[in-house]
Order: C-alpha cells, then sequence, then structure tokens
C-alpha cells in the first residue's frame, strides 16, 4: 500500500491502511491540484483490470478507490495517462487499448464517470512517446499506419494522421517520439527508413502550428544502415524559428550500439556505444612500413638495380648530416612518448619503432566488429554482421571465439577469424563464421563488398560446443565442434586438411559435459577414420567427475607465451625445474549459478592435465554465502587465485586473498622429470613439489592477467582490475611463494626474494589508470611488444584502456637522459691527443735510447 | 806463420793471474773431479730450490686473495688470472728451465734429466693451479651447479596435442 508523504517536509504524513486484496499492483501516480490518483492492475480471469485510488492531496485520505471497467491484456505498455499540463482545468484521462479500441476514463477525484471509447478505427497499439503530459499520443491503427490523438474537453480528439504510414514493404516500420521546443509546444516525429530510397526519413509534427490545424516538415537524412544498423530508438527535439519553419534534432540509438545526434540532415556527432559490450578482443600486430618506391624490386635485373642505388646514394651527404644531428641530440624513437600515429587515412596501417603500436580487433554482442588502433583509440574500420539467410525473419549474432589465423610473421597481411552464433528469431541456432583482414577490415572470404554489410559462412547449421584454434605448419585452422562432436574446420582447404589428418593422433580435446549444475570434465579424442557422415566424430576418453554439490564455473589454461628459462636456479646454484607440463588446464568449481546453493557449499581450484584427466593440484576454498567469486589465472608453471575469506573466528580475519602457487619437477631440488615432453599417460606427471602462500590482498577484483613479452624474459607482473575502478599491477616479487618467514639468508638475497608479509602493500605507483576510472572490466588482454621489457595491456568491460607496462623498467633500450654527445665529445678528444702526443712520444724515446 | 814468431817473441812476459800454462794431467785431476762433484751438487740443489719455488710465494698470494674480496673485479680477477695461467706457463717451459741444472751425464733438454725435481715442480705448480681454482669456486666462477648447465637443456616436443 502506499505512504503518503508531504511533498514540503517529507515526512509520512498519512497512513493508508486500506485493507486491499493481495492481486492489486500500483504502478504509476498522478498528482494534480485536485486529487492524487494511484493507477494500478488489478488481475481478473484473463487479462489485467485497471484500478483508480484517489486520494485527497492535503491530508492524505483516501477519497474513492475502485476498477476501472476494463480489460488489459498486456499491463501498463498498453495505457497512456493523458493530461495537459498547460490546461489544468481538463480532468486527465487513463487511456487505453482494449480490444482494438481506444478507451479512456477521465480521473476526477470521486471518481464518478464512465469510461468512452474512441470511435472510427481500429487500433493495434497506443505509445506514449513522452508528450502524454502535454495532451498527445500515437495511436497506431491495425493497417500501421499513426495517428495522433489529443486531449481536449470533448475527451480525445484525432489531430493528425500520418500520410503513408501504413505498413507496406517498401518502408520500414515506423518509430514515434515525442519533444518540446522552448516554448513547451509538443511535437512528434515519425521516423522511418525507406527501403525504395535507401534513405531514412522523418516527418514531424508541430500540432499547435498552422493556426492550431497542424504542421508536418518533412526531410530525409543520410543514415548509413550498411555500417550502423536499424534504428531502435528516437528522441526528438525541435525549434520554431520562424512561422511556418520547424527545425528538429534527433538522438538516436541503434541496434548496433552507436548514438548519433542529427541536426536536420547533419550528422553531429557519432558515439559507438557498442563497444561497452565487447565479447571477444584480441591484438594484433601491425606489418612494418613498406616503402613504396621499393615495391618492385625482386625482378630487376643488375644494371637497373644499380642504376636504382646510384640513384639513392645521391642521397648519403644529407643523411649522413641527419644521422650526426639525431646522434647528437638523441631524437629516435622514445620508450616514453606517445606512439606517433600517421594522420595520413590513405597509409596503411603500420607498426612503429618498438611494436607498441597493434590493432584491436573486437567483435561486440550488438553485432558489429571493429578495428581499433591502439596508438589513439581511433575506430579504424568497423564492419556490421549480416544475417545471411535469417536477414527476413530477423536474428541476433552473438560472438563466440576471436582467433588471429595470421599474423605478421607468416609473411601477409594479419586475418582474424570470428566464431559467433546466430539466434535466429524462429528459433534455429546456427554457428557463423566471418574472415576478416585486421588491419583494413575487408572480408577476407571475398563474399562482401568494402563498405557493405559482413557475410559470413555457415560453418554449422546447429549450435556449436567448442572451437579451438590448431597450429599447424602450414599455417593456422579453427577446428569446430558441434553438438554430435563432429569435426568441422575453418579453412577447408587440401592442405589443412591435409595437417589435420597428420596431428590427428596426437589430438586430445577436454570439453565440459554433464546436466547443468553438475558438470564434469571429458576429454575426447579423434579417431583416425571419418563417419559416414563424411566427418570425423570425436569419442570420450576420460571423464573427472566433481563433488555433486561443485560445478564447473571457469577453465582455463595457459598462454601460448615462450618460456625462458626450464628451471629456476637458486642461491646456491641447485636448479628447482619448473613444472611446464602443455597439457595442464586450470578449473574452477564452485555451486551452481542456476541451482540454489547449499548451506555449506565449498569452492575448489584444480590444476588438472587435460589430455588425461589427471589431477595436479586441487585447492578447497570457502564460498561466500553460496556464491563463489573466484579469479584465477596460470603463466608457466605459476597459478595466481583469488578469493573472498568470509570464515570468521578468533585469530581470523575475513579478508580477500591471493594464493600463489608454484609447481617445480621431482620431489626436491635438482629433480628432473623433462615435464615438457612427457607423455600424459606417464606416472611422473604428478611427480611435483608445489610452493604456495596466501596473501592478504586489499580488494577484491574483476579480472586478473599476467604480462606478456615476446621472449618471456622479463619478470610477470600480475595485471589486477580492482573494484574501485582501477587496473593495478603487481610485481611477482612480492607474490613469489617462496618468501621466507623468517629475515632471508645470503642465498635467499640472492634470489631478490623479501621476507614474508601476509599483506600485500596497495601502491598507488603502480596503478596504470592514473587517475581515470576504467569501470567494471570484464577482462585484460595483454600482448608482448618487439621489445622484450615492455609488455601492452588493453582491458575491456564498460571502458576501455590501453596502456604499456615495463615491468623490470626498459632494461634492453638505452636510458634517453644517456648523454652521447659527452661520450662522443671525449672518445673524439682522446683519439685527437693521441694523434699530437704520439710523435713526441716517439721521437723522446728515440733520443733516449742514444744518450744512454 | 806470423802468429807462431810473435807468440815466441812475447814468451817472457809473466801469465796473466789465474791462467795457468799447459797443465800437466795428473795432479790436476784429482783437483777437477772434486770440483765437478761440488759442481753436480751445487746444480742438483739448484734443481731442488727451483723445483720448490712456486710453493714459496703461494702463502703470499693466498693472502693477497683474501684481500681482494669475493666481488668480481679487475684486481681480484687478475690475480686469479696470473694464478691460473702461470702454472701453465711454466709447465710449458719445464725443460728450458731445468737445463742448466742438468748434470753433465745427461741431455740438458730431455724430460727425464732431474725427474724428481721436475715432479715436485709440477705438484707446486698444481697446488697454484688449485688455489686459483679455489677463489674462483668462491666467487662462484665455475659452473659445478646444475643451474649453470640450465640454458643449454633442450626438450622435445610434447607428444600429446591439447586443444584448449
Amino acid at each position: 500500500m502506499g505512504t503518503f508523504y508531504d511533498a514540503l517536509t517529507g515526512q509520512a504524513v498519512n497512513r493508508n491502511g486500506v485493507g486491499a486484496p493481495p492481486i492489486k499492483l500500483y504502478s504509476k501516480i498522478l498528482a494534480t491540484r485536485s486529487a492524487v490518483y494511484l493507477l494500478g492492475l488489478a488481475k481478473s480471469f484473463a487479462s489485467y483490470t485497471l484500478h483508480v485510488t484517489s486520494i485527497s492531496p492535503i491530508t492524505g485520505e483516501l477519497v474513492a478507490s475502485g476498477n476501472v471497467p476494463s480489460s488489459v491484456l498486456s499491463g501498463f505498455s498498453d495505457v497512456v495517462v493523458l493530461r495537459d499540463v498547460k490546461e489544468p482545468e481538463l480532468d486527465p484521462r487513463l487511456v487505453w487499448l482494449e480490444d482494438k479500441a481506444i478507451k479512456s476514463f477521465p480521473l476526477s477525484p470521486s471518481l464518478k464517470a464512465k469510461p468512452a471509447v474512441l470511435k472510427g478505427a481500429t487500433y493495434k497499439s497506443v505509445q506514449d512517446v513522452g508528450v502524454s503530459d502535454y495532451g498527445q499520443f500515437v495511436a497506431v491503427q491495425e493497417d500501421g499506419s499513426g495517428r495522433v490523438i489529443r486531449l481536449s474537453s470533448e475527451g480525445l480528439k484525432v489531430i493528425w494522421e500520418y500520410a503513408d504510414s501504413a505498413t507496406s514493404p517498401q518502408r520500414s516500420d515506423s518509430i514515434y517520439a515525442g519533444g518540446l521546443d522552448a516554448d513547451g509546444y509538443p511535437y512528434i516525429a515519425r521516423v522511418f527508413w525507406s527501403h525504395v530510397f535507401k534513405q531514412a526519413s522523418v516527418h514531424v509534427l508541430a500540432s499547435h502550428l498552422a493556426e492550431g490545424k497542424g504542421l508536418v516538415t518533412g526531410y530525409t537524412f543520410p543514415f548509413r544502415t550498411g555500417e550502423y544498423g536499424v534504428i531502435s530508438h528516437v528522441a526528438v527535439d525541435a525549434a520554431n524559428p520562424e512561422p511556418y519553419r520547424v527545425l528538429a534534432r534527433l538522438f538516436l540509438t541503434t541496434s548496433t550500439g552507436a548514438v548519433q545526434l542529427w541536426q536536420q540532415d547533419q550528422l553531429q556527432w557519432t558515439r559507438e556505444e557498442g563497444l561497452t559490450d565487447i565479447r571477444a578482443a584480441e591484438l594484433v600486430e601491425l606489418p612494418e612500413r613498406k616503402v613504396a618506391a621499393h615495391a618492385g624490386v625482386e625482378h630487376e635485373s643488375f644494371g637497373t638495380r644499380l642504376r636504382r642505388q646510384l640513384s639513392d646514394a645521391q642521397d648519403f651527404p644529407q643523411y649522413a648530416v641527419n644521422f650526426a644531428r639525431r646522434f647528437v641530440t638523441g631524437s629516435y624513437a622514445s620508450v616514453s612518448a606517445p606512439v606517433a600515429h600517421s594522420t595520413n587515412a590513405t597509409e596503411p596501417l603500420s607498426r612503429d619503432a618498438f611494436g607498441f603500436r597493434k590493432v584491436i580487433v573486437a567483435a561486440t554482442s550488438h553485432g558489429k566488429i571493429y578495428g581499433i588502433d591502439s596508438a589513439n583509440g581511433e575506430v579504424v574500420w568497423s564492419r556490421v554482421f549480416g544475417l545471411g539467410w535469417a536477414a527476413q525473419v530477423g536474428g541476433l549474432i552473438i560472438p563466440a571465439k576471436l582467433f588471429v589465423t595470421r599474423t605478421v610473421n607468416d609473411g601477409e597481411t594479419p586475418q582474424i577469424v570470428l566464431v559467433t552464433q546466430r539466434k535466429a528469431n524462429n528459433g534455429l541456432v546456427d554457428t557463423v563464421v566471418f574472415h576478416v583482414d585486421a588491419l583494413t577490415g575487408e572480408d577476407a572470404m571475398g563474399k562482401s563488398a568494402p563498405r557493405d554489410v559482413l557475410q559470413g559462412q555457415d560453418v554449422v547449421s546447429g549450435p556449436l560446443v567448442e572451437a579451438f584454434l590448431l597450429r599447424t605448419d602450414n599455417g593456422r585452422a579453427v577446428v569446430l565442434f558441434d553438438e554430435f562432436l563432429q569435426v568441422h574446420l575453418y579453412p577447408e582447404t587440401e592442405d589443412i586438411r591435409l595437417a589435420f589428418e597428420k596431428a590427428l593422433p596426437t589430438l586430445r580435446i577436454p570439453l565440459k559435459s554433464g546436466p547443468p549444475g553438475q558438470r564434469r570434465l571429458t576429454g575426447h579424442q579423434i579417431p583416425p577414420k571419418v563417419e559416414f557422415t563424411g566427418r570425423h566424430i570425436a569419442y570420450q576418453t576420460w571423464t573427472l567427475p566433481f563433488p555433486p554439490t561443485e560445478d564447473i564455473r571457469a577453465v582455463f589454461s595457459r598462454p601460448a607465451d615462450p618460456v625462458a628459462s626450464l628451471g629456476k636456479v637458486l642461491g646456491n646454484r641447485t636448479t628447482l625445474y619448473k613444472y611446464l607440463n602443455p597439457n595442464l588446464i586450470g578449473v574452477v568449481t564452485g555451486p551452481s549459478a542456476t541451482l540454489p546453493p547449499p548451506k555449506d557449499a565449498g569452492c575448489g581450484v584444480y590444476l588438472v592435465d587435460g589430455a588425461k584427466g589427471t589431477v595436479i593440484y586441487h585447492a578447497v576454498l570457502p564460498s561466500v554465502d553460496g556464491v563463489c567469486d573466484i579469479k584465477a589465472t596460470l603463466v608457466e608453471n605459476w597459478l595466481v587465485y583469488h578469493y573472498y575469506d568470509n570464515e570468521a573466528g578468533p585469530g581470523q580475519v575475513k579478508s580477500h586473498r591471493i594464493v600463489s602457487v608454484e609447481l617445480y619437477e621431482g620431489h626436491g631440488v635438482d629433480q628432473k622429470t623433462r615435464s615438457s615432453d612427457l607423455s600424459s599417460l606417464s606416472n611422473e606427471t604428478t611427480s611435483i613439489s608445489v610452493y604456495e602462500q596466501s596473501y592478504v590482498f586489499p580488494h577484491g577484483i574483476t579480472t586478473m592477467s599476467p604480462t606478456s613479452t615476446s621472449y618471456g624474459i622479463t619478470m610477470k607482473d600480475i595485471i589486477i582490475a580492482n573494484e574501485n575502478h582501477q587496473i593495478q599491477s603487481f610485481p611477482r616479487r612480492f607474490l613469489d611463494p617462496r618468501r621466507p618467514k623468517q629475515k632471508p639468508t645470503a642465498q635467499e638475497m640472492e634470489e631478490w626474494l623479501i621476507q614474508y608479509d601476509p599483506v600485500i602493500p596497495n601502491d598507488p605507483k603502480r596503478v596504470l589508470s592514473h587517475n581515470y576510472q576504467v569501470a567494471k572490466t570484464r577482462r585484460i588482454v595483454t600482448s608482448p611488444a618487439l621489445l622484450e621489457s615492455t609488455s601492452l595491456v588493453f582491458a575491456y568491460g564498460l571502458d576501455l584502456f590501453f596502456t604499456r607496462i615495463a615491468p623490470s623498467n626498459t632494461f634492453d633500450v638505452l636510458s634517453e637522459n644517456f648523454n652521447k654527445a659527452q661520450l662522443v665529445f671525449t672518445i673524439g678528444g682522446l683519439a685527437l691527443a693521441i694523434v699530437f702526443v704520439k710523435p713526441i712520444v716517439e721521437t723522446r724515446r728515440l733520443r733516449g735510447r742514444w744518450h744512454y | 806463420m806470423t802468429g807462431t814468431a810473435e807468440a815466441t817473441k812475447w814468451r817472457h812476459l809473466p801469465p796473466p793471474p789465474g791462467f795457468a800454462s799447459v797443465v800437466s794431467s795428473s795432479k790436476s785431476n784429482k783437483h777437477t773431479a772434486t770440483a765437478t762433484a761440488s759442481y753436480e751438487e751445487l746444480k742438483a740443489k739448484r734443481a731442488w730450490d727451483l723445483a720448490f719455488s712456486p710453493a714459496k710465494s703461494l702463502p703470499m698470494q693466498a693472502f693477497m686473495l683474501y684481500m681482494s674480496g669475493g666481488g668480481v673485479q679487475i684486481f681480484s680477477m687478475g690475480i686469479v688470472f696470473m694464478l691460473l695461467s702461470s702454472p701453465f706457463k711454466n709447465l710449458a717451459s719445464i725443460n728450458s728451465a731445468f737445463a742448466p741444472f742438468a748434470p753433465a751425464s745427461s741431455s740438458p733438454k730431455s724430460l727425464g734429466t732431474l725427474s724428481l725435481q721436475k715432479i715436485a715442480y709440477i705438484f707446486c705448480n698444481l697446488l697454484t693451479l688449485a688455489l686459483g681454482l679455489w677463489k674462483c669456486r668462491s666467487m662462484g666462477l665455475l659452473p659445478t651447479g646444475t643451474g649453470d648447465w640450465l640454458a643449454f637443456e633442450t626438450r622435445g616436443q610434447p607428444p600429446e596435442l591439447l586443444l584448449i
């Protein structure tokens, strides 16, 4: 029931203790000078009935309450509360759609009135376009044409019918929007797309102009539907500078998440809000800048090459002067400067001197894929996904995984493959693959025109179980498994198929299977023979069940970065060999998100050999009220996981914890089992020694990721997106699991170990995002640059953030403060001195021989 | 012809001091025998001195190593280099070093002469070499641990390829 609050003092004045039947739900409050109306719905047999309660505005007493004889099918979406703030003596009316007719009920404090029917036509919907406080709303008739209906003293009056607004194959459905101008007059706009003219059109109705008869201004605006999708929502604002001139401003939202402001037919700005929902993103390396003059050097004869090189040699004196100037003033590419991006848009993207500039390819769930330049965050190219055959019925494309199938190291322009699921509106689910050039966004399959909607290939006519990247000597291919575990390859070329057949006996695939809420991990292999369907079908080889209360929450694996050293050298020069099992995967389990959690549910972190199902490491963690919020990451032989420990008790502290675990081969120092090339069937896969320690972490996190560099030599930092909307990095030295509990000995100091302290310090100098807020980060992608010391970090979620980090400082670049000029002058001075002094010394020595 | 005529002209001059005229055999044989015997003894004693000479400088070098400290600095590396290289240099020239002390009965430059002294000399040089190596080991330069050979280890391809 409602509570009445005095608007001036904010205190509750009167409590309405009227015993109302429980099936009534109030949704709206309408306050007028004479009464306050509470509008709600009461449930009746097949539909809802409108219910109105009127309350005195001064005393809060119930004046009248009762059902309005009506039958509304879908709730308040068919109801409009109409009143005119400019004519307060007109009773407000409750308007609803019942049985294809518009009925209205005038609201008075005594609620004594009869519902009236608006005669003349059958309607299929009523829309409150935002000017219902000014007495106008839009009703759409059965044939799709729109009418504007106004509140007047005689009830409802149709004041306008939009011409040519009936549903027709020549145009799309209309979107209606209402707005005001500076003087408070309402305008209603109708926006639609004309298929015939391929333009978007607006008709703006100003009902107060032309002596009250209403004036419609229509114009088209060049909305690019191939780039931004379909207009899904419009807000309008108008101005009336001259008696018969109306200027409208449109604020559009499109189906791909773009937000645009149009002033008449000029686009003022576009904002790609679709980037707040990125599902898959990858950083793609750029090729080097090719000098155009050297385009045809491969097929030159000796004479032409000689002539070309001689003509190039004319530039040599200027080059030498430039070299000396660059050397002395130190104006090389520097690591601390922002990456200079080419302002010439026609030049293809190329990398800078250190490889900091990459293309971020991001696919969003709004049906678009973007290529973003990491130097300045601008969108270089974007493509809208085409729905294929589902364009007639409508559908949604949801990106699942993004793979980089060709890199610059393979010699040509980089390409990406995006695996998506298409959910058509008739219920069919398909797997569609899009193959795009990463630098320009062009379709690598050659099916779509450059500025057009991107067409994909329907690889599987059914849902997808998993997709993986297979690295072979002939290139990379995407392996897809459908619901029957049939193997599909993309691209389906002959050499990819042969490479797949060759790699077939060694492939092991772990998949999640089982009923939802109690999933388990199953391992599969692929037989060498093809089934009668023409495809390989994977068969199950092992199962790893988890405890009945635990469900698989996440599966994660090591990044495919190179490992620089096979062991950790201790201070006395013995070695702990790292456990580098290439088939190691991590599983986070916990109570199912869908089923109600048991009271004492536990969470678990497992490290499992994905080729055989052996559990290598297992940790049981407490859950927080049945919810498991564990973030874990695995790199090389190092597992880091973060959770909240909610157990209170004497000596126990409720805090966020981070646990750092390292796995080494054997049961001691210097024991080698060669885990990198060990078969998963060998018994030696479980002979490990585990070093783990847990620390208290300053805050909760949303995601975490290790840095990655091109050779793996630099120490890895853990990049964390924490709850305070910051991106922060934690060095490995603080998270080392071998930190000694007492003062470190000389040997341990040689390994740079610091003494164990339970709290990880929250160093604000290690916050990468400076004072920007990076909210709701979903994932952090790290990527190597050409410099070994630097790693690139890209965080996406609600906001996008890109930076680079040097965990051990830029040890492979000469410091910018290095005084090159001083070095050159010193050496030059010494050389000069030698030149002068050498003859003097020789004559002296010669004379000395003759004297003694 | 002219020489002998001139030599008879100056025969009345006294001979220079220490210069004996034609020596007669029997009386002075005994003198030369004892002289050569003592000469041989002297040579043998000198050979033993030479054999033990590297060991004499060991305490001084040990003390210098102790003073130079544990870090890899130019001073300590210089001393260590000297300690490591001088045994090899000495062993290369071992025959020519002992040649002056070879007894008359044997050839000066063969390995078999003065074998005992030579063995002692080699042993003392090995002591010097050991001191140099010990210093290297305490500075951590000797690759005795598995960590020193870690960079040379290789691993092959794993037999199973995981798709993940």
